[in-house]
C-alpha cells in the first residue's frame, strides 16, 4: 500500500533481477525518506524505469525525477528549501531570536513561581516523595522515579526537611521554611527549555525561521504548558524530554547522508538517552518510543530496499540503532531504579506492596530458619496471594460472629504472630516428629493460649455463604475440639523433599479445616477499627488456590540439632527488584479506575471541553486550562492534514501525480512526522481504562503545536517574508490576548466575576466564577476581614456538646454566606472536598497499601452471579454449584 | 502483501503484459528455478503450447466427480459426529440453561431480555414449536432432567447438531472454490470435523453453533461472489453479494462476535475498492462510483434491513410482560401486555411517599440519630441527623412531599417534571437537606442531612431540590417515573452508593450528594404513597397497551444489549485470557454427574489446536521471508503460487485475527468457547499451509471469465505422494487426539481418575473427578 508505482513493476509479471543492472540502477536519489509516512515514490518509480512498465504517468514521473537527479547529484531536492547559514554561529539571527524568546519564557514561566505558598494539588504527592527520598523510607508509586529524584535532589540541596510531608493541600509552605520555591524552579526551568526546544525542532527540520519562532511563542504562551510547569509536578520534566527526544531524532536525520560519521552517532545516541530519560518520568514516555521506533523500523525498510547498500552496511545500520534505541534507553531506565533503591534503603509505607523477600532488601531482616519443621515448633506464618502479611492474633475479640478473639493478618513482624504447632489432640510429641503433607495439625497461639478455630459462623466483613469466621478458641491447658483442626496439604514444593515434609519457606501448604473442609483464606478486605483494620481472614469452600496458600516464614524449636539445615528468602537482586517493582507499578497503574471530579476522556481534549481545578483559596483559584486559540490552531492543523493527506493518497491512486516539484515530501517529511507523535501520543489514551485527565494530553499537543507551525510554514509559502512576518506577528497576538484573559487562572491571581464569566469560552468549563468578587477592590476588604482571628472549630471540639457545635457552625456559614467572607469555617468545608481531589487526584500515587484493595483485580471466585442477563457470567453460578454440590 | 494483490488484481485484465511475461519470461522462470528450491512450477512446461482459449474450470470431470464423493463423504461423517448419542445427557447442560429457557420464553410470549441478538433463539423456538414443544419447561438449573418434565429437548438439540454438522461441508465447499487441492479441503474439512471443542459446543442447546455456521455462509457467499469478478454486475455476481451481504447480517443476528465476520469481509472489499479505484483498472469514476454504490445496497443497506427485521419479529413475538421487564425503560414496559408500569399513581404535593434507590434498592431513610461530630480520619461532620440508605420497609422510610413555596399553596396538586420540591420526613419532623460539607466517607461529595421543621427556616435554600423526571411521562408517578434529585443550591444530586456506613449509623447505606450529576446511579423511584394504591384511587383508568415505534424499541434494546454486554466484567472459575485460547490453556466444566462419574469438559482437539498455531507461525514467516527478500529484489516464490497464498491462505489468516484479536480489547469475562470462529479459520489456514508446503504448483484460473478477460493459461497444481502422506499423518494424530478426549466431549462414558490424569496434558484443565 506504500505506493501505486511498485505495483507497476510486477505487473509486468517479471521478477527485475536487479543485481546485473545494479550499475545502471544506481542512479542515486541522494535523498532517502525516512519518515514512515512518507511516500517513497522516487526510488521505486526509478526502478520501474527499468522496467518494462507501460504507463505513461510513472514514466512521466521517472523523468522528471531523472532530471532533478542530474540536475543536483550531490544535493538533496530537500535541501534546497533549507535555509542556507552563512553566519557564524553566535552572529546568527536565529540565535538572538531563540534568545529573546527564551528570554520572555523565563519571564512567563517563571512569575510569582513562589505564589501560592501553600501546597497545591498533586504537590501532595510529589514533594511527599521528595521527603520520603531524602529520610530514605521506601514508598510505592505508579510512576518511574526519574522526575521524583530530581525534585528530591533539589529540595536536598536548598535543605528541604525531611519532616515536613506534604500532607494535604493548602499547607503552608512558609512557616516550616520549605524550599518550595527552587523545587518549583527545577520543573519550571525546565518548562522554560522547551520554548527553544520547539524552536529547533521545527528549524531544524528545515522549515523557516517563522515557522519556528511561531511554535517556540505558541509553546510559549499555552497556559495549560504554563500552569502545568510553575507546580512541583512531572509533567514538565516529561514533556522536556520528550521534545529533547523529538529534537534529537531530527538533528539524527538530518545527518542521513553521513552514516556513521560522528554527529550521525552522537544524535542517535542521544536520542537513546532522550527515550530513556522520558521514559523514566513516566509510562506516557512509552509514546515517543514507539513513535521513534515506527520512524526507525521506516528507516531501516527504506534501507533494506535500497540495493545499494550492502547487506553488511544494513546489518550495521541496523546495529548501531538497536543499540542506541534499545539497549541506550532501557540501561538508562534501569539506571533511575538502580539509584531509587540505592536511595530508598529503609522500609517505608511503600512495603506493602511488595513481597517478602523484596521487604528483606527494605532494613527488614529474617534470622535463617532451620528448614524442617517438626512439632511443637514455634512459627510464623506468612499468605502468599496477597502481601497482607502475617497469620495474627490478639486479645481482642470480634464483634460480630461469636465474639472470640480475632485472628488476622498484620503486616509487621511481631510476636504475635508466633504460633506452636501441635499434634491432632493438641499433644507435642516428646524429641522431633517433623510434619508431613497430609498430617492433621492445631496451631496455638503463643501469647493467648487460643488455637486456630474456625466454625459455623458468618465472617465479619465477607457476607458470601462459602466463607466462615476464623477465630482463636480455648485457654491455657483447654483440650480443645475438633473445629481446631486443621490439615496441612503442601500445595507447591521447591523439591521432592519439601514436597512431602513441610519446610520453612519451601513448601508452600493450604490449611484445609478438618470439619468443614474448607480452607484457611485472607483477601484484602479490611476489618473495621475494633481490629485495627487488619486483613480479614475467613475459612473459604472452593476458594482460589492462591489466597490460600501459606508458608513458613520463621521456625524454633528447642530441640532442633544444632547443625540443623537453615533457610532463608533467597535477596532479590537489582534485576529480581526492578522487575517486581515495575509490576507491581504496572498493575497499581492499571486499577486506577476510581472516577474522579475532574478525570475526562480522550475524545474530550482535542476540544478543551473541561479543565482541572488544582487548588482554590481567598477568592483564587488556580485551573488547568489551554489556551483555546492555541488549542483549536493545533486541533485544525491535524484535521487539515489527515485531509490533505487523504485527499492526495486517493488522487495518487487515480493516477495524478501531486508532487508539487518535491514540495510535497518536504512537507509530508516533517508535518508527518508530528503527526505520527501526536497520534502515538493521543489515541493510545482510548484503550487505557484508567481515570485520565487534560494534562494527559499535553505531549500530543506539543506536536500539534509543531504540526501548525508546519502547516503555517505551508501556507506562507509563497508569501513575501514581510508578510510572513506580519502573519506571525498577529497570530502570536491573538494567542498572547488569549493567553492574557485567562492568566489570573494559570497564576491562581486576583480576578473579578465579570471577566471571569468573560473568559469562558464552552460552559463546559466548569470553575465557577461566583468565588469572584465584582471589583479588584473587594480582595483588600476581604485581606483586612480576614486577619480578624476566629476560633477555629478544630481546635476546641472535645469539650462541647454535638448541638452546639452544629449550631455554631451553622452560624458561621450563614454568616459566611451572607457577608462573602470566607471564614475558617467555610474553609474547613470547603478544603475537604479538595483534599479529596488531592487524595484521589489524578495519577493517584497510592501511599497506603490499604488503597490497594481498590486495586485488588483477584476477586473471589465465589461471587453470587445472580444478573439474569449474561449467559456467560450465568455459566458462572451454575458451575459454581456444580463445583460445590 | 500489497504488491501481489497489485499485480493479482490486473491479471486477469492486462493480458497483454501477462503475455509480455510469457516472452520475456524463459529467463526469468529459470532463474527463479535456481532462488527458489521448492515451487519449481510444473506449470512453466506447459505455458507456451497451452491453449489460448476461455476456459471455464479447469477441473477434470473425474476430478470434480471425486470432490463430490470426498464432500458427501466428510458430510456424513460429519453428521454422525454431532447426532453420535445427542439424547445424552438428558439433563440441562451449561448454558441450555439460557438458550433452552429463551425459546420457552418465546413460545410463551413473554419478553425477556439477552445481551445477544435474537435470530439463534428464535430459531430454537421455531424448531421447538415445529416439534410440538409449548414451553413449558424453563431449564432453570444444570441437571435438570429432561425426561421427567417431557421436553423434546433432542429436537431442540438436533437444529444445532445438523448446523454444526453443515460446516463441515462449507469449510470444503469454501477451500475448493478458493482453488485448492481436494487434499488440502479434506484435510481443513476432517480437522473441523473432529475437533473436540467444535463436537461440544455444537451438540448442546447453544448458540455457537449458528454462529460459525452463518459464518462459513458468509465466507463462502464472498469467496463465490469474488470469483464473480470479471462480469460485474452481472446476474451472479449480485446474487453473491447478497448471499453476502444476508449470511453477514444473519450472523450478526446470532451474536455481536458476527461483527468480526463483517470485518474481515469489510476489508477484502475495502480492500478491493482500493485496487478498482487504481487507475490503471481503467474504470470512470462514474463506474468506480457505481461499484461503490452496488456494494453499498448489497453489503450495508441489506444487512442493517436484515438484522432489523430479526429485531421485529422478535417484538413481534414478545407482547407480554416478562422476567426482562426490568431492564427496559418505562416506556418500553408499556407496551407489553401485564406489564407493572399501569400500577403507578401519580403523586400529589402532600403525599407521603417512599423513594427508593434504582440500582441499589434501598429506601431514602432517616432517623433520629445524628453524624458523628468528628470521623475516624479526623475530619469534622455538621453532626446533623443522618439519611441513610435502608433496605427494608420502615416508617423512617416515608417522606412528605412539599412544594418550595412557603404557604403550600400547591397541595393536591400533581407533581411535575422539574418542579422545584422540599421533603419533609415524616418521622423526625424535619426537611431534607444538602450542604457543602464533606460527606461520611466521599470526601468529593456532600453530606447530606435534615434540618429540623421547628427551626427559624433559616436554611430554606439549602432544603430545595429540583426534580428531574428521567423517564415515565413529565408527572411524577409512582413505580414508573425515575428521577434524580438535584439539589438547587449547590448543584448535587441525591446519591447513594453500597459502601456501608460504620456503627453509628448501623451499617446502613451511605447517601450523599454527587457532583456528578449526570451518572445514572443519581436515579430514584417512588415507590409507593403511604395509605394509597392503584386499585383504589385509579381503579377506573386501567392502562391500556401502549404502542411505541419499532426504531424505538430497537435503539433502546440494542443500547441496553451493548451496556450490559460491557457490563459483565465479573470474573468467573472457567474464564480465560484470549491470549490463553490458541494454546488451549484452559477448559471450561460444561456438566458433571456424580454417580457416574461422567462429565462433559469442553475443551479443544490439543493436538490439532496445536499444529493449527503452528501453521499459522508459518504464515508470518513465510510472509515476512517474502516481503523482506522481495524488497531486496529477489522472488522467492512463483508468482500465481504466491498469489494463492497471500490471496486465499492470506483471506483465511486474516478472518482469523478479526476474530481472535478484538477479543484483546474486551473488558468483559471471556471464554474458551469465544474462541470456536476463530478456530474454523485457523484450521482451513491449517490445510492451506499444508497444501503450500507439499503441494507444487496451484490450480488456475479458478475465476470465472469476464468479456474483457483473454485467453489464460491452464495451471494444474500436483499433488506428490508426501502430500498424501503427510495429510494423512495429520489427520491420524488428530484423529488420535480427538478419539483420546472424546469421552470428555461427548461425556458418555465415565473415566476414572488415571485416565483423567493421563488426559490432563497442561496443569490448568481442571478436570472433576481427578483425584
Amino acid at each position: 500500500m506504500r505506493n501505486g508505482h511498485s505495483s507497476a513493476v510486477d505487473q509486468t509479471g517479471v521478477p527485475v533481477y536487479r543485481g546485473t543492472q545494479a550499475a545502471a540502477a544506481t542512479r542515486e536519489s541522494s535523498l532517502e525518506h525516512y519518515s514512515s509516512s512518507t511516500t517513497t515514490t522516487t526510488r521505486d518509480a526509478a526502478t520501474a524505469h527499468h522496467s518494462l512498465d507501460k504507463n505513461h504517468h510513472s514514466k512521466k514521473a521517472n523523468d522528471s525525477d531523472n532530471d532533478d537527479n542530474d540536475k543536483d547529484k550531490d544535493s538533496s531536492r530537500l535541501t534546497k528549501f533549507k535555509s542556507r547559514r552563512s553566519l557564524p554561529w553566535y552572529q546568527s539571527r536565529e540565535l538572538q531570536i531563540v534568545s529573546a524568546i527564551t528570554l520572555l519564557a523565563f519571564i512567563v514561566r517563571l512569575w510569582a513561581i513562589g505564589y501560592p505558598d501553600s501546597v497545591v494539588f498533586d504537590e501532595v504527592h510529589f514533594g511527599g516523595f521528595a521527603s520520603k527520598y531524602l529520610r530514605g523510607a521506601f514508598f510505592m508509586d505508579v510512576h518511574p522515579p526519574l522526575a521524583k529524584m530530581l525534585i528530591a535532589l533539589t529540595g536536598w540541596l536548598f535543605g528541604l526537611d525531611s519532616s515536613f510531608g506534604f500532607k494535604e493541600i493548602g499547607m503552608d509552605y512558609i512557616e516550616p521554611k520549605v524550599p518550595y520555591i527552587p523545587m518549583r524552579l527545577m520543573c519550571g526551568l525546565m518548562g522554560v527549555a522547551v520554548v527553544p526546544m520547539a524552536f529547533y525542532t521545527v528549524r531544524n527540520s528545515g522549515h523557516s525561521i517563522h515557522a519556528a519562532t511561531l511554535a517556540a511563542l505558541l509553546v510559549l504562551f499555552e497556559n495549560s504548558l504554563v500552569t502545568q510547569s510553575r507546580l512541583i509536578l512531572l509533567d514538565s520534566p516529561l514533556i522536556l524530554f520528550t521534545a529533547f527526544t523529538a529534537l534529537a531524532w531530527v538533528n539524527f536525520h538530518n545527518q542521513r547522508q553521513n552514516p556513521f560519521s560522528d554527529d550521525w552517532f552522537i544524535w542517535l545516541f542521544l536520542t537513546g538517552v532522550g527515550l530513556g530519560l522520558s521514559g523514566s518520568v513516566k509510562w506516557v514516555g512509552l509514546f515517543i518510543i514507539a513513535t521513534i521506533g515506527t520512524s526507525t523500523i521506516g528507516q531501516l525498510w527504506d534501507l533494506w530496499g535500497d540495493l545499494k547498500i550492502t547487506p553488511r552496511s544494513w546489518l550495521n545500520h541496523f546495529i548501531a540503532r538497536a543499540v542506541c534505541l534499545i539497549v541506550v534507553p532501557v540501561a538508562v531506565y534501569m539506571l533511575m531504579f538502580e539509584i531509587h533503591f540505592l536511595i530508598l534503603r529503609n522500609g517505608g509505607d511503600g512495603d506493602g506492596f511488595m513481597s517478602a523477600p523484596f521487604q528483606m532488601s527494605l532494613g527488614h531482616s529474617l534470622k535463617d530458619s532451620p528448614l524442617s519443621v517438626a512439632y511443637g515448633a514455634s512459627v510464623s506464618i506468612r499468605h502468599q496471594g496477597t502481601k497482607g502479611g502475617y497469620l495474627h492474633s490478639h486479645p481482642s475479640v470480634y464483634e460480630t460472629g461469636s465474639k472470640q478473639q480475632q485472628i488476622t493478618l498484620y503486616p509487621h513482624k511481631d510476636a504475635n504472630n508466633d504460633w506452636i504447632i501441635q499434634k491432632k489432640d493438641g499433644s507435642i510429641p516428646e524429641g522431633l516428629e517433623y510434619i508431613k503433607h497430609g498430617d492433621v495439625i492445631r496451631l496455638m497461639h503463643i501469647f493467648t493460649h487460643k488455637r486456630l478455630h474456625s466454625h459455623d459462623h458468618k465472617p465479619p466483613m465477607t457476607e458470601d455463604e462459602n466463607h466462615f469466621e476464623v477465630s482463636g478458641y480455648g485457654y491455657k491447658d483447654f483440650p480443645g475440639d475438633a473445629n481446631d483442626e486443621w490439615r496441612v496439604e503442601i500445595v507447591e514444593s521447591r523439591d521432592e523433599e519439601s514436597g512431602k515434609f513441610l519446610h520453612t519457606l519451601d513448601s508452600k501448604f493450604k490449611l484445609v479445616h478438618n470439619n468443614m473442609n474448607c480452607d484457611l483464606f485472607s483477601h484484602k478486605v479490611k476489618l473495621p477499627k475494633w481490629a485495627f483494620e487488619q486483613q480479614e481472614v475467613t475459612c473459604m469452600r472452593s476458594a482460589v488456590l492462591a489466597k490460600t496458600t501459606w508458608v513458613i516464614e520463621s521456625n524454633a524449636h528447642p530441640s532442633y540439632p544444632a547443625d540443623a539445615r537453615l533457610v532463608n528468602y533467597k535477596k532479590p537482586g537489582f534485576l529480581g527488584k526492578f522487575l517486581e517493582l515495575n509490576k507491581v507499578m504496572w498493575d497499581t497503574n492499571a486499577g486506577l479506575v476510581e472516577s474522579h471530579p475532574y478525570d475526562s476522556r480522550p475524545s474530550a481534549w482535542p476540544l478543551l471541553k473541561r479543565g482541572i481545578s488544582f487548588w482554590g483559596k481567598d477568592q483564587k483559584h488556580i485551573y488547568l486550562i489551554g489556551n483555546p486559540i492555541i488549542w483549536s490552531l493545533s486541533t485544525v492543523a491535524i484535521v487539515l492534514y489527515v485531509a490533505i493527506r487523504g485527499l492526495l493518497f486517493i488522487r495518487d491512486k487515480r493516477g495524478y501525480n501531486d508532487d508539487f516539484n518535491g514540495l510535497r515530501e518536504y512537507y509530508e517529511l516533517s508535518g508527518g512526522f508530528f503527526f505520527m507523535a501526536w497520534t502515538y501520543h493521543y489515541f493510545p489514551f482510548y484503550l487505557m481504562d484508567r481515570q485520565l485527565f487534560l494534562h494527559h494530553y499535553l505531549p500530543a499537543l506539543y506536536f500539534a503545536i509543531l504540526l501548525f507551525s508546519v502547516t503555517f510554514d505551508l501556507l506562507c509559502r509563497f508569501i513575501p517574508n514581510r508578510i510572513r512576518l506580519i502573519a506571525v506577528v498577529l497570530i502570536t497576538a491573538i494567542a498572547v490576548y488569549s493567553f492574557r484573559t485567562r492568566a489570573p487562572l494559570t497564576y491562581g491571581f486576583e480576578w473579578t466575576r465579570t471577566e471571569c464569566e468573560a473568559s469562558k469560552v464552552l460552559k463546559t468549563w466548569d470553575y465557577d466564577c461566583n468565588q469572584y468578587p465584582d471589583t479588584y477592590a473587594q480582595y483588600t476588604v476581604n485581606a483586612v476581614a480576614n486577619t480578624t482571628p476566629i476560633e477555629n472549630t478544630n481546635n476546641n471540639d472535645n469539650n462541647n456538646a454535638i448541638i452546639d457545635a452544629f449550631e455554631r457552625i451553622n452560624d458561621e456559614l450563614v454568616v459566611s454566606e451572607g457577608e462573602g467572607v470566607v471564614d475558617d469555617v467555610a474553609d474547613v468545608a470547603a478544603a475537604a472536598p479538595q483534599e479529596a481531589e488531592a487524595a484521589v487526584a489524578e495519577d493517584a500515587q497510592i501511599t497506603d497499601p490499604a488503597e490497594s484493595k481498590l486495586h485488588d483485580a483477584d476477586i473471589d471466585p465465589t461471587f453470587d452471579f445472580e444478573i439474569p442477563v449474561d449467559n456467560d457470567v450465568d455459566e458462572n453460578a451454575e458451575v459454581n454449584e456444580k463445583s460445590s454440590a | 502483501m500489497g504488491l501481489a494483490r497489485s499485480h493479482a488484481a490486473v491479471v486477469d485484465v492486462e493480458d497483454e503484459e501477462h503475455k509480455a511475461t510469457l516472452a520475456t519470461g524463459s529467463e526469468s522462470t529459470l532463474r527463479q528455478r535456481s532462488t527458489g528450491p521448492k515451487h519449481t512450477s510444473s506449470a512453466d512446461t506447459t505455458k507456451d503450447d497451452a491453449p489460448k482459449k476461455v476456459i471455464t474450470s479447469v477441473f477434470t470431470q473425474t476430478e470434480k466427480y471425486n470432490s463430490l464423493l470426498t464432500l458427501a463423504g466428510l458430510t456424513a461423517v460429519a453428521i454422525f459426529s454431532r447426532f453420535y448419542k445427542i439424547y445424552a445427557p438428558d439433563e440441562v447442560v451449561f448454558d441450555e440453561v439460557h438458550f433452552g429457557k429463551f425459546a420457552s420464553y418465546y413460545l410463551r410470549g413473554s419478553y425477556f431480555f439477552d445481551v445477544h441478538p435474537p435470530l439463534a433463539k428464535m430459531m430454537l423456538a421455531a424448531m421447538g414449536y415445529f416439534i410440538g414443544y409449548d414451553g413449558h419447561f424453563l431449564f432453570d438449573n444444570i441437571g435438570d432432567k429432561y425426561n421427567d418434565n417431557n421436553v423434546p429437548y433432542i429436537g431442540l438439540r438436533a437444529l444445532p447438531a445438523f448446523l454444526g454438522a453443515m460446516t463441515v461441508p462449507l469449510v470444503y465447499m469454501t477451500m475448493r472454490e478458493a482453488g485448492f487441492p481436494i487434499l488440502t479441503c479434506a484435510l481443513a474439512a476432517f480437522f473441523v470435523i473432529f475437533d473436540n471443542m467444535l463436537v461440544t459446543q455444537t451438540r448442546l442447546i447453544l448458540l455457537d453453533s449458528m454462529l460459525v455456521f452463518f459464518m462459513m455462509c458468509s465466507i463462502y457467499s464472498y469467496v463465490r461472489f469474488y470469483k464473480t469478478r470479471n462480469n460485474p454486475f452481472s446476474l451472479k455476481w449480485w446474487s453473491w453479494m447478497i448471499a453476502t451481504g444476508v449470511s453477514i447480517a444473519m450472523t450478526t443476528s446470532v451474536k455481536m462476535v458476527g461483527l468480526f465476520t463483517v470485518a474481515t469481509i469489510g476489508v477484502a472489499v475495502i480492500w478491493d475498492l482500493w485496487e478498482l479505484l487504481d487507475i490503471r483498472r481503467r474504470l470512470t469514476m462514474q463506474q468506480f462510483l457505481n461499484h461503490f454504490y452496488a456494494r453499498a445496497i448489497g453489503l450495508i443497506l441489506i444487512p442493517v434491513v436484515v438484522y432489523l427485521f430479526w429485531f421485529y419479529v422478535h417484538f413481534a413475538i414478545l407482547t407480554n410482560s416478562g422476567p426482562g421487564d426490568d431492564f427496559m425503560s418505562t416506556e418500553f414496559q408499556e407496551t407489553l401486555k401485564g406489564n407493572t408500569m399501569a400500577d403507578g399513581i401519580y403523586v400529589k404535593y402532600g403525599d407521603n411517599i417512599t423513594i427508593r434507590h434504582k440500582d441499589t434498592s434501598v429506601y431514602l431513610h432517616s432517623h433520629k440519630h445524628n453524624y458523628p461530630l468528628r470521623y475516624d480520619d479526623g475530619r469534622i461532620s455538621s453532626a446533623g441527623q443522618q439519611v441513610t440508605g435502608y433496605s427494608h420497609e420502615d416508617p423512617n422510610n416515608l417522606w412528605q412531599i412539599y412544594s418550595d413555596s412557603v404557604d403550600n399553596t400547591k397541595i393536591g396538586k400533581q407533581v411535575k417534571d422539574k418542579d422545584v420540591i422540599r421533603l419533609l420526613h415524616v418521622a423526625t419532623s424535619s426537611w431534607l437537606l444538602a450542604h457543602d460539607v464533606a460527606s461520611p466517607t466521599m470526601t468529593t461529595n456532600e453530606e447530606i442531612t435534615t434540618y429540623s421543621s421547628e427551626e427559624d427556616g433559616s436554611r430554606f435554600n439549602e432544603t430545595t431540590f429540583q426534580i428531574i423526571l428521567e423517564s415515565g411521562g413529565d408527572k411524577l408517578r409512582t413505580m414508573a417515573s425515575n428521577f434524580k434529585l438535584l439539589h438547587q443550591a449547590t448543584k448535587v444530586a441525591v446519591w447513594t452508593h453500597s459502601q456501608k456506613l460504620p456503627d453509628w449509623a448501623f451499617d446502613q447505606q451511605e447517601v450523599n450528594g454527587n457532583k456528578n450529576i449526570v451518572q445514572k446511579s443519581n436515579l430514584w423511584l417512588s415507590d409507593n404513597i403511604e395509605g394509597k394504591n392503584a386499585s383504589e384511587i385509579d381503579q377506573e383508568s386501567v392502562k391500556a397497551v401502549k404502542s411505541r415505534s419499532f426504531i424505538l424499541k430497537f435503539l433502546e434494546l440494542q443500547g441496553k444489549m451493548i451496556s450490559h454486554n460491557a457490563g459483565l466484567t465479573e470474573s468467573h472459575p472457567y474464564q480465560s485470557a484470549p491470549i490463553e485460547w490458541p494454546f488451549l490453556a484452559k477448559g471450561i466444566s460444561f456438566w458433571t454427574e456424580n454417580d457416574t462419574r461422567k462429565q462433559i469438559y469442553l475443551i479443544g482437539n490439543p493436538l490439532g489446536m496445536w499444529v493449527a498455531i503452528a501453521s499459522l507461525a508459518v504464515i508470518i514467516g513465510v510472509s515476512g521471508a517474502d516481503l523482506l527478500s522481495r524488497r531486496r529484489g529477489f522472488y522467492p516464490l512463483n508468482q500465481d503460487v504466491q498469489k494463492r497464498f497471500y490471496y486465499a491462505t492470506g483471506f483465511f489468516f486474516i478472518g482469523w485475527m478479526f476474530h481472535y484479536f478484538p477479543f484483546f480489547l474486551m473488558g468483559r469475562a471471556l471464554f474458551l468457547h469465544h474462541y470456536m470462529p476463530a478456530l474454523v479459520f485457523s484450521y482451513m489456514v491449517l490445510a492451506a499451509v499444508h497444501g503450500f508446503i507439499f503441494v507444487e504448483g496451484v490450480d488456475g484460473p479458478i475465476s470465472d471469465p469476464g468479456p474483457e478477460t483473454r485467453p489464460r493459461q491452464v495451471q494444474r497444481a500436483i499433488v506428490p505422494v508426501i502430500a498424501y502422506a503427510t495429510g494423512a499423518l495429520l489427520m491420524v494424530i488428530h484423529l488420535g487426539s480427538f478419539l483420546f478426549f472424546a469421552p470428555l466431549s461427548y461425556g458418555t462414558s465415565a473415566i476414572d481418575v488415571a485416565g483423567l490424569a493421563r488426559r490432563k496434558f497442561l496443569p490448568q484443565w481442571d478436570f472433576h473427578f481427578a483425584k
